[in-house]
């Protein structure tokens, strides 16, 4: 090769033009991210292993080193060869915003295609036609979907150039990251034929993940690894029991950063209060998941965040790998995650390209108790799957719902089990207008070894991540072990390290006012506005708006620390709720809510199991609120607890089934009074029941709602 | 599943999956399949080697044009759309076999030669494909003796262990398979349409599952049905069995019509026609044209219809073993 000299423009040098392939390369990395750059060391390696000898490549380099890099350049090498476009399977829904920029510097076209871009699907696949794609971008689902296996899979007519599977680690069991799809790729890379370049890429893994990788995708899979420390990172662990001395901590420290971060929640619930606290208390911060059936315009909150009109997203993992904002100055963590390994990649997301930032770790007393429920609800269990292959088994294909509609869990459990069922090729999917599901005639059993073996790492790096919160040594050396680093040393930067860091105490009067805004923080009871699909053949689906709930409020969540408590203790210790409750309840109504017009008469739903519990309460309530109570719900017969119903079809019928009111009812409007709000369908169908007798509005008033721990929301 | 390189360089040449029909290079037909398989034998070059092989060294070895090496090249570079829609396929039961695989039957390659399909999808017990049996066909509209000759075969099938064949189809095929299924036998439908429909047919499922069912077809997956196909595979039911009974048939129309004298012709296997006062007027032609008569009523009181099939039979013709093609 030439001894070009540094810095020197190549932009006028063609390929051919006596340049070496390396020497190319950096030409176009330099187009790609300025002309002063040069590759990372590891870089160019893994770019020849993959684009000129054609090999199976495993890169495991730190969060923020440039694996976008490695495949953009690649495929740039290899179209210029002649090859078909590049393959990438990613669980990120869509490539960043400025990595497509910096693809396109080099004239990388790249394309994707997911669920919610189905109007660039015809535009996507024009492109393919006429071999103006380079690189397509897919999530492990695509690769089970007709649409996508018979309409676009062919206009690559095969020609797939390169393989590459981001975030590799999800082969492994071992990975912290179980996803059941992970086990497709590498069924299709071990029928790949010789000769497709397979690029897996992944900042964490450690030893027995690289190992188990490695033995899945074959032995000719060269491994590149580099050392995964973050130079630039400030690393403090800070506990703080409840949740309004974290509130208070965030308050009071935030101000200290210049820059905008993330801040992570383990719950969609924890995302919308810690916003709300601090939108109260002045900051510019945005709550970010996807729970909400989707209400939330994830992209364009992200394009707000890396133009820094927000400073702070408070968000769930939601806001998870490959995210690259180089100016993240903070990540703090409201409540502690899962692993070690999660930790690393959250909080990786910090100082890309500043000189210092920071990851704080605040950690509190409910996160063991959410880490275990996500650990027992991770897998369904042996009777559902078994439930759902005798539904499947006595018909031909059914779809979604209709399976709901006979087996009883709920939604989310469903997709996970059905997802499982799928990957181990129990049961197919089709499409005749919707999707329909059908068993194969494949054997299926339940291989509880894996399921076990799942479990078993998830309650070990649990318990590694309590021993990381304690830790007294150095925090990145601690990260950099747990990930099989090849040479930890002590970072010197960590709170531990420099023997100083941000305080780990706050002012009293901020916690108290922290305490006031999580007692009066309002939860909404948001209408519902159908029913549910396959409640009844001849239902419209629809709930007439005259018949709909107002708004609604709920004291508080079920299981939280303060007003929750005083709510379970009486409902199961007491069997009679506080007038403490009585007292919070009416504040919250006449001083928070102000429902306007305001109520004019009380009418409560009983149970059959406690059948005074809450009208006597909606009784003192009414009292209180000096207007009367007139109990006009009445319920037939007993019916199963409503949590006990998994979902929306069979509770809706359930409180169909079990409720009934009497003929003559008051004309006002009503605050209809319950005791939790778990589905919703209750107070649904109690209010739908009193409209159509005539009352006025109907507002659900609950003392608390059942938090869904939507974790990966 | 783990596919040969040799399979997988046939199964690129030469199969229809994830293709689309407007892409420029379309896939070998069995003739080109072939005559490109007799150079790479005189060659001694496996089909595998395929994969590995630069344009250059293919025009040359092979002697074959520009255009013709470029469409090779390019069918070869397949691979990954292809493995994704195999491994779609594998998690839904259905297998691939090439004529490069050990388990393909050796009775296509040693009865059909040049015409054995490259390549087979199935579902079920593949050790079935071959298998000591009887072929039953015949149209799908039955009267009273056809509907008791079909049961009567599948069962005197399931009773004595051999494989009941058919085309998997209604009418003949599934009165046959379903009597020969209840009867705790085994049975094998080679398909002329869809094998991903027709897996997902309960009694079909379960079959399959129990291992005593294996449903086949020369033709893509999701193919709809084609009077084509339907006619190009009737040679297949005859060419895995031992002997075939043709219980009712058309006359010079139909599918059951041409299968067999088609098969009267190349005498792979004694062909028998259900023989009664009243048969279909199908039946007295194939019997004039030499088929052996089948009794109405039935051998019944035979132990082993195999047995009394071979003594009212001549034998058709020796096969002897030959170099195959892959
Ligand atoms: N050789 C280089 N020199 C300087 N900057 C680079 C180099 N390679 C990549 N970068 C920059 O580093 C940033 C992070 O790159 P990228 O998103 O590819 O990281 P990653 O390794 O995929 O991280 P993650 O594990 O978080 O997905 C990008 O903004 C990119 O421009
Ligand atoms: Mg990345
Ligand atoms: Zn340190």
């Amino acid at each position: 090769m030439g001894n070009l000299p540094e810095g020197k423009h190549y932009d006028s040098i063609e390929k051919g033009s006596g340049m070496d392939n390396k020497e190319y390369t950096l030409h176009l990395l330099r187009q790609m991210i300025g002309n002063e750059k040069n590759f990372r060391p590891g870089q160019w390696e893994a770019i020849e292993a993959i684009a000129i000898k054609k090999q199976r490549a495993l890169v495991v380099q730190r969060t923020g080193w440039g694996k976008s890099l490695v495949y953009f350049l690649a495929t740039k090498l290899l179209r210029d060869q002649g090859a078909g476009p590049t393959l990438l399977i990613s669980p990120l829904l869509s490539l960043m915003r400025n990595q497509i920029q910096m693809a396109e510097k080099i004239g990388i076209r790249a394309h994707t295609i997911n669920s919610v871009n189905q109007d660039e699907w015809a535009r996507v696949e024009e492109a393919l036609r006429i071999d103006r794609c380079d690189l397509m971008l897919i999530s492990p689902e695509r690769l089970n979907n007709e649409y996508f296996l018979k309409q676009v899979l062919p206009l690559i007519s095969g020609r797939i150039g390169l393989f590459v599977v981001d975030e590799a680690h999800c082969i492994s069991d071992w990975g912290h990251d179980f996803r059941p799809d992970y086990r497709r790729i590498v069924r299709i890379v071990q029928m790949l034929p010789r000769g497709v370049p397979v690029l897996g890429t992944t900042a964490t893994a450690n030893n027995r993940v690289v190992a188990d990788v490695q033995s899945q995708l074959g032995p000719g899979l060269s491994i590149y690894r580099g050392p995964l420390v973050r130079e630039n990172l400030r690393l403090q662990n800070i506990r703080l029991s409840s949740q309004s001395e974290r509130l208070a901590w965030l308050a009071e420290n935030l101000p200290k950063f210049k820059g905008s971060g993330i801040i992570y929640c383990l719950t969609v619930a924890d995302t919308e209060r810690v916003t709300g606290w601090l939108k109260k208390k002045g900051f510019t911060a945005e709550a970010y998941h996807a729970g909400n059936d989707g209400n939330i315009n994830r992209s364009a909150l992200e394009q707000a965040f890396l133009n820094n009109e927000i400073k702070i997203l408070v968000a769930t993992v939601a806001l998870g790998m490959g995210f690259d904002k180089p100016d993240i100055e903070f990540v703090i963590h409201f409540q502690r995650p899962g692993s070690v390994v999660a930790y690393y990649q959250q909080v990786g997301r910090a100082g890309r390209a500043l000189d210092k930032s920071y990851g704080i770790l605040l950690s509190g007393n409910e996160d063991d108790d959410i880490q275990n429920y996500f650990i027992e609800s991770a897998f369904p269990t042996s009777q559902v799957f078994q439930e759902i292959l005798n539904v499947l088994e006595n018909s031909e294909e059914l779809s979604l719902d209709e399976i709901l509609a006979k087996v009883n869990i709920s939604k989310s459990m469903l997709e996970k089990a059905l997802k499982l069922l799928e990957v181990d090729g129990a049961i197919g999917q089709t499409y005749n207008k919707k999707l329909l599901y059908f068993r194969t005639p494949n054997p299926w059993r339940l291989d509880e070894e894996r399921i076990n073996r799942v479990l078993e790492v998830r309650k070990s790096e649990l318990a590694q991540m309590q021993a990381y919160v304690e830790y007294r040594g150095c925090l990145m050396q601690f990260l950099l072990r747990a990930l099989d680093d090849p040479n930890p040393t002590p970072c010197g930067r960590c709170a531990n390290c420099q023997g100083k860091g941000l305080p780990n105490v706050v002012t009293q009067g901020l916690i108290i006012e922290a305490e006031n805004f999580l007692k009066n923080n309002q939860i909404v009871i948001q209408p519902r506005k159908q029913w549910p699909n396959g409640l009844s053949p001849n239902q419209k689906r629809i709930i007439p708006q005259e018949y709909q709930n107002a708004v609604g409020r709920s004291l508080c969540y079920y299981g939280d620390a303060g007003w929750g408590k005083l709510v379970r203790m009486g409902k199961y210790q007491d069997g009679h709720f506080s007038n403490e409750l009585v007292e919070v309840s009416v504040h919250m109504i006449c001083n928070l809510w102000q429902p306007d017009p305001f109520p004019t008469w009380v009418t409560s739903i009983p149970s059959t199991r406690h059948p005074h519990l809450v009208p006597e309460f909606a009784l003192r309530l009414a009292e209180a609120l000096q207007i009367p109570f007139y109990p006009v719900i009445r319920r037939t017969k007993e019916a199963p607890e409503q949590k006990t119903m998994q979902n929306s079809t069979m509770q809706a019928r359930n409180v169909m089934d079990t409720i009934c009111i009497d003929q003559i009812i008051p004309r006002g409007p009503v605050l209809l009074v319950d005791d939790i709000i778990d589905s919703g369908w209750t107070v649904t169908v109690a209010g739908y029941l009193l409209r159509k007798n005539g009352s006025g509005t109907v507002y659900p008033f609950t003392l608390a709602q059942a938090s869904t721990r939507n974790g990966n929301a | 599943m783990i596919i040969s390189p040799d399979s997988q360089a046939i199964l690129l040449l030469c199969s229809h999956l994830a293709t689309s029909s407007s892409i420029k290079h379309a896939p070998l037909t069995l003739r080109e399949w072939n005559s490109l398989a007799r150079k790479l034998q005189f060659l001694s070059i496996r089909p595998g080697a395929l994969l590995e092989i630069s344009s250059d060294e293919l025009k040359r070895l092979l002697e074959i044009p520009e255009e013709e090496a470029k469409r090779i090249l390019h069918l070869l570079q397949r691979g990954g759309a292809l493995a994704i829609e195999l491994e779609r396929l594998a998690s839904m039961g259905i297998h691939v076999l090439t004529r490069a695989d050990a388990d393909y039957p050796t009775r296509y390659k040693q009865r059909l030669k040049d015409s054995a399909p490259i390549l087979l999808f199935y579902a079920g017990e593949k050790a079935l494909l071959g298998q000591p049996g009887i072929a039953v066909v015949g149209s799908r509209h039955l009267d009273e003796a056809g509907h008791a000759c079909a049961e009567f075969v599948g069962n005197a099938c399931g009773r004595s262990g051999m494989v009941l064949y058919s085309g998997g189809a209604k009418g003949v095929d599934r009165i046959s398979m379903n009597s020969a299924l209840a009867a705790r036998g085994t049975a094998v439908g080679i398909l002329a349409d869809s094998l991903e429909k027709a897996i997902r047919d309960s009694q079909n499922r379960a079959a399959i599952s129990r291992g005593d069912l294996c449903l086949v077809t020369p033709y893509s997956p999701s193919a709809p049905f084609s009077v084509g196909a339907a006619m190009g595979r009737n040679k297949l039911i005859y060419t895995l069995a031992d002997y075939a009974i043709v219980v009712a048939s058309d006359t010079e129309k139909g599918g059951t019509w041409a299968g067999a004298t088609e098969a009267l012709k190349s005498k792979w296997i004694p062909v028998f026609v259900l023989n009664y006062p009243q048969m279909p007027q199908g039946n007295s032609l194939l019997l004039k044209k030499g088929a052996f008569k089948f009794p109405h009523p039935f051998p019944e009181n035979n132990p082993n219809l195999k047995e009394w099939l071979e003594s009212h039979s001549t034998n058709t013709k020796s096969e002897p073993m030959q170099p195959n093609l892959f």
